[in-house]
C-alpha cells in the first residue's frame, strides 16, 4: 500500500529543510518538562513541552506551525470559543488533540485554515514562518495546510474529478508548473484511488453528493493523498466510520506519513491513536474555572499536569498515556483535583 | 315548486382552451368596433395586418389571422402591472418604442450552420428562409416547411384543426396570429420515429440595424403535429443578427402530441442584449404521450416565456426544465401552466435561475392544476434561484391547485446566495474565491443543461454559458476588485 505513495507530500515545493538536526537546547522550567516515551516514532525531539518550545526562534526550519495565545470568537455572535491556545508542531510530528464535545478542538482546526465563521481576536499563528492571519484560506491551503472536514459539504453540479483536477492545477500554478490535462491527471489520480479503496465511479459523481458518511471521509483522504500537505489537520476523521472503513482510512493516512510532514489529529477516541501513533497528545476540556493538578503521572513519575483553568484552552499536554487515562476514566481524570 | 336557494345557479361553462366556439365575425382594424380596445394595440394590429395582407395565404393561415383579430378585438389592451400575469414584468420597454413590422425580405445576415443537425429550418424575421431549409433527410411522410406548401389534403386538415385553436393566450399571442407572415409546419405521421432531431433557427434583424427608437417586431409561428405513436426531437434556437440590435421577437409554437407520441423539445434563447423576446409555447398532450422540454434562456433585455401544457388524455408524462441566467440589466420570465384533467398523469418541473446584476430580474409563475378527474396524478415542481447581487430581484409564484383527492404533488421554492460553506470548501482546497464562484454558478445551471439530450448542443450551451460567466466575472472584477 505504502509503495503506491512514493512521496505524496512532495507535491509541494518543499520549503522546509529535510535535515534531522536536533533543535537547539532550550532551557526549561522543570515543571514544564515532558519526557516523551521511547516509542515515539521520531526520536529527534526528546524534551520539549508545548510552552517551552515557544522559546525556539520563530521561523527556524523545523518549526512548522506555531500558535501563540490564540483567541477566537464566533463571527456572528462574538461568543468566545478559543481562549489562549498555544501549540507548536515541528516537521514530522504527529499531534493529537482530544477533548469533549464543545471544548473547541474542531473550532481550533477551522480557525487554523481560516474558516469565515470564526474571527481571531488575539494571539498569533505562524506557518512555515509566515503569518497565517495575513493569508486567505486558499493561500493557506496552497502553502501546505490541509484540513479534512468533519462533515464535508455536497457540491451539486461539480464532479469529483473536475474538483480534484481544478485543485491540483491550482497547486501546479502556484509552483509555476504547467497545468495538467485531464488524461495526465487521471494517471496520477488512479493509484491514489486504490489506496483509499474507492471505486473509480466516484470520480464522475458530484462532490460528496449522495455519499455515505464513510464515503465522504474516504473522499477527504483521497483529496489529501492527491493534493498532499505539509500539515494535515484531520478533524474527527474517525467519526461515522465502520470497522473496515476505519482501517482503510487509517492505513491510507499512515501511508502518507513521511519524516517531513506533520499531522494534527482531532479526535474523541483512543481507537484512532492505536493506528496513527501520536507523539504528543493535547487535551482541551471545557470545565469550570479552577486550578488543578491532574492525577496522571508521566513516565518519570512526576505529576504531569499543567494548570487547568478555563475552557477553550489546551489544558494538558503529554504522551499517549493521557489518551489511555482518558479512555479509562473519562475527561474527569483531567479536570478533577 | 319551491326552489331552494342552496342550489347554486349554474354558471355558463368556461370556454375549453382548445375547443372554443368558432368566431363569427371578421375583424377589421380600420373601423374599431370594440370600444374597450387600446388605440395603441389597434394601431399595432393594423400595421401588422397591412404587412401581411399582400402575402400569399392558405385557408388555415387565413383562419388563424381571422380568429386572432377577433380575440384581440374582444379583449386586449396593452398589459400593465395591474394585470396579474404581468404584475412583475414590465413591458413598457416595448410599448414605449415605435413598433413596426420587421422587413420580411431579403434576410442579409449569415444563417447559422449546424453540422450536427442536418435537418434544419430557419425562420428569418418570421419567414421561412428557403435556401436554409434542407430537410430532405427526413423519413417518408414527414413534412417540414411552410403551411402554404403542405403536400396533402390530410395533413392540411390536421394542421388546420389544431392551428390557433388555443384560446388562453394574451395580447402577444393574438398579435402573433395577426402578424405571422407564414406558419412553419412540422408534421410527423402515425408511428413514425424521426431519428435525427429537427433544428429550428429563429432569427431576427437586418444588416445595419434599425433607426433610433424603432422596435421592429417579427412574428414567427410554428405548428408541430405528431400523430399517434410518432416521435420527434425539436431544437429551437432563438437569436439575433447583431449583438446589441433592438428588435422584438414575438414567437409562438404550438405542439400537438397525439396518443402514445413523444416530443423532446429543446429551447435555447440567446437574443441580442437589447431585444425583447416574447414567446408562447402551447402543448396539447393526448393519452400516454410524452413531452419533455429543456429551456435555456440567457439573452434579451426582456424575455417572457408563456408555457401552456394541456393534458387531454390519461397517462401522460411531462417534464419541464428551465434555466434562466440574468447577468445584465435584463428580465427573464417564465409563466408556465400545466393543466391535468385526466388520471395518472406524471409531471416534473424544475426551474432554476441566477440573477447576478443589481438591475437584473427573474420572474417565475408556475401553475399546476390538478383537476377533479386527474386522480393518481404525480406532479412535482421545484424552483431554485441564486441571487448574487444585493439589489438583484426575483419574483417566484409557484402554485399548485389541486382538486382531485388521490394525488401526489410536491413543490418547493428556494432563493439564496452562494452558500458560504461551499465557497469555503473550494478555498480549503486551494481554489480562490473567484474560481469557486464561477464553478458554483455554472454548476447551479448544469443540472438543467445536463438534461439537454444532444451532446453537441449540450457542449455548445455549456461553452456559451461558461464564456458568459467568465466575461461577466472579469467585468465585475474591474468594477469591484474585492469579491464579497
Amino acid at each position: 500500500m505504502a509503495s503506491s505513495f512514493p512521496n505524496p507530500f512532495s507535491s509541494f515545493a518543499p520549503t522546509t529543510s529535510t535535515s534531522t538536526s536536533t533543535p537547539s537546547p532550550i532551557s526549561l522550567h522543570p515543571s514544564l518538562r515532558l519526557s516523551p516515551s521511547p516509542r515515539f516514532r521520531n526520536p529527534r525531539r526528546q524534551s520539549l513541552t508545548v510552552k517551552a518550545s515557544l522559546t525556539t526562534t520563530p521561523g527556524s526550519p523545523n518549526v512548522l506551525l506555531q500558535v501563540k495565545n490564540l483567541t477566537a470568537v464566533i463571527a456572528e455572535s462574538k461568543q468566545e470559543i478559543l481562549k489562549g491556545i498555544d501549540l507548536v508542531v515541528h516537521e514530522g510530528e504527529v499531534h493529537a488533540i482530544m477533548g469533549k464535545n464543545g471544548s473547541g478542538k474542531s473550532t481550533f482546526s477551522k480557525v487554523l485554515v481560516g474558516h469565515p465563521d470564526y474571527e481571531v481576536t488575539g494571539g498569533s499563528m505562524m506557518f512555515k514562518g509566515e503569518n497565517l492571519l495575513d493569508m486567505e484560506p486558499d493561500e493557506r491551503s496552497l502553502a501546505g495546510m490541509f484540513m479534512t472536514f468533519q462533515a464535508p459539504v455536497e457540491i451539486p453540479g461539480v464532479s469529483n474529478i473536475d474538483f480534484l483536477h481544478m485543485a491540483w492545477n491550482a497547486r501546479r500554478r502556484k509552483q509555476g508548473l504547467p497545468e495538467l490535462g485531464p488524461i495526465e491527471f487521471y494517471s496520477i489520480l488512479y493509484p491514489k484511488l486504490e489506496s483509499v479503496k474507492m471505486d473509480a465511479t466516484f470520480l464522475n459523481r458530484n462532490v460528496n453528493e449522495g455519499f455515505s458518511g464513510g464515503e465522504r471521509k474516504r473522499n477527504e483522504i483521497l483529496q489529501l493523498a492527491v493534493l498532499g500537505a505539509d500539515l494535515a489537520i484531520l478533524d474527527e476523521i474517525d467519526s461515522g466510520l465502520d470497522v473496515d472503513a476505519f482501517q482503510d482510512v487509517a492505513k491510507a493516512i499512515n501511508a502518507l506519513l513521511t519524516p517531513n510532514n506533520s499531522v494534527l489529529l482531532v479526535t474523541h477516541y483512543r481507537r484512532l491513536l492505536d493506528f496513527i501513533k501520536p507523539m504528543y497528545v493535547h487535551v482541551m476540556v471545557r470545565i469550570i474555572r479552577f486550578y488543578a493538578f491532574s492525577r496522571i503521572k508521566n513516565p518519570t513519575g512526576r505529576l504531569n499536569g499543567n494548570m487547568a483553568s478555563e475552557d477553550g484552552k489546551i489544558v494538558k499536554t503529554g504522551d499517549i498515556s493521557i489518551a489511555d487515562q482518558l479512555e479509562k476514566e473519562g475527561y474527569k481524570a483531567i479536570s478533577v483535583v | 315548486m319551491v326552489c331552494s336557494s342552496t342550489f347554486p345557479i349554474p354558471s355558463p361553462p368556461l370556454p375549453h382552451p382548445f375547443f372554443p366556439p368558432k368566431p363569427k365575425a371578421k375583424a377589421l382594424f380600420r373601423a374599431p368596433r370594440a370600444s374597450l380596445s387600446d388605440p395603441l394595440v389597434l394601431q399595432i394590429a393594423e400595421t401588422l395586418e397591412d404587412s401581411t395582407s399582400h402575402l400569399p395565404t392558405s385557408p388555415a393561415l387565413q383562419r388563424l389571422r381571422d380568429s386572432s383579430s377577433q380575440s384581440l378585438l374582444s379583449s386586449s389592451s396593452w398589459p400593465s402591472r395591474k394585470d396579474e400575469a404581468f404584475r412583475f414584468t414590465d413591458t413598457s420597454f416595448i410599448k414605449n418604442s415605435l413598433i413596426q413590422p420587421i422587413p420580411l425580405d431579403p434576410p442579409q445576415f449569415p444563417l447559422p450552420i449546424h453540422a450536427q443537425f442536418p435537418n434544419c429550418l430557419a425562420l428569418v424575421n418570421g419567414r421561412i428562409a428557403g435556401s436554409a431549409s434542407p430537410t430532405s433527410g427526413l423519413p417518408q411522410g414527414v413534412y417540414v416547411g411552410s403551411v402554404l406548401g403542405i403536400p396533402s389534403e390530410g395533413i392540411a386538415k390536421r394542421v388546420s384543426e389544431f392551428l390557433g385553436e388555443f384560446r388562453g393566450g394574451d395580447l402577444f399571442w393574438s398579435l402573433n396570429g395577426i402578424g405571422a407572415p407564414d406558419v412553419a409546419v412540422v408534421y410527423v405521421p402515425e408511428g413514425c420515429r424521426v431519428e435525427t432531431p429537427l433544428h429550428l433557427s429563429f432569427l431576427c434583424g437586418v444588416s445595419g440595424g434599425f433607426g433610433e427608437g424603432v422596435m421592429p417586431v417579427a412574428n414567427p409561428r410554428v405548428v408541430v403535429v405528431v400523430e399517434r405513436g410518432g416521435e420527434v426531437g425539436i431544437v429551437e434556437e432563438h437569436g439575433g443578427g447583431g449583438d446589441d440590435e433592438c428588435y422584438w421577437a414575438n414567437s409562438a409554437v404550438e405542439i400537438l402530441v397525439s396518443e402514445g407520441a413523444k416530443v423532446t423539445h429543446c429551447y435555447v434563447q440567446q437574443e441580442s442584449a437589447n431585444a425583447a423576446h416574447i414567446k408562447w409555447t402551447v402543448v396539447r398532450q393526448e393519452s400516454s404521450s410524452v413531452y419533455n422540454l429543456v429551456e435555456i434562456g440567457t439573452g434579451g433585455k426582456l424575455s417572457r416565456h408563456n408555457l401552456h401544457v394541456q393534458q387531454v388524455g390519461p397517462d401522460t408524462a411531462t417534464e419541464l426544465s428551465t434555466f434562466h441566467l440574468c447577468l445584465r440589466d435584463q428580465t427573464q420570465d417564465l409563466h408556465s401552466r400545466l393543466v391535468l384533467d385526466h388520471p395518472r398523469g406524471y409531471s416534473k418541473q424544475l426551474h432554476k435561475c441566477i440573477v447576478a446584476h443589481e438591475a437584473g430580474q427573474a420572474v417565475f409563475d408556475g401553475n399546476v392544476r390538478v383537476n377533479r378527474f386527474a386522480q393518481e396524478t404525480d406532479a412535482g415542481q421545484l424552483t431554485r434561484t441564486l441571487l448574487l447581487e444585493p439589489k438583484a430581484s426575483v419574483n417566484v409564484k409557484p402554485n399548485l391547485q389541486i382538486v382531485a383527492d388521490n394525488v401526489k404533488c410536491t413543490h418547493g421554492a428556494a432563493i439564496s446566495n452562494l452558500e458560504k460553506d461551499l465557497l469555503f470548501y473550494f478555498q480549503a482546497r486551494g481554489l480562490d474565491l473567484e474560481t469557486a464562484r464561477s464553478a458554483l454558478v455554472f454548476s447551479f445551471g448544469a443540472e438543467v443543461i445536463e438534461k439537454l439530450p444532444y451532446a453537441s448542443l449540450r457542449k455548445n450551451v455549456e461553452t456559451r454559458i461558461k464564456n458568459l460567466i467568465r466575461s461577466f466575472d472579469s467585468q465585475r472584477k474591474k468594477v469591484t476588485p474585492v469579491l464579497e
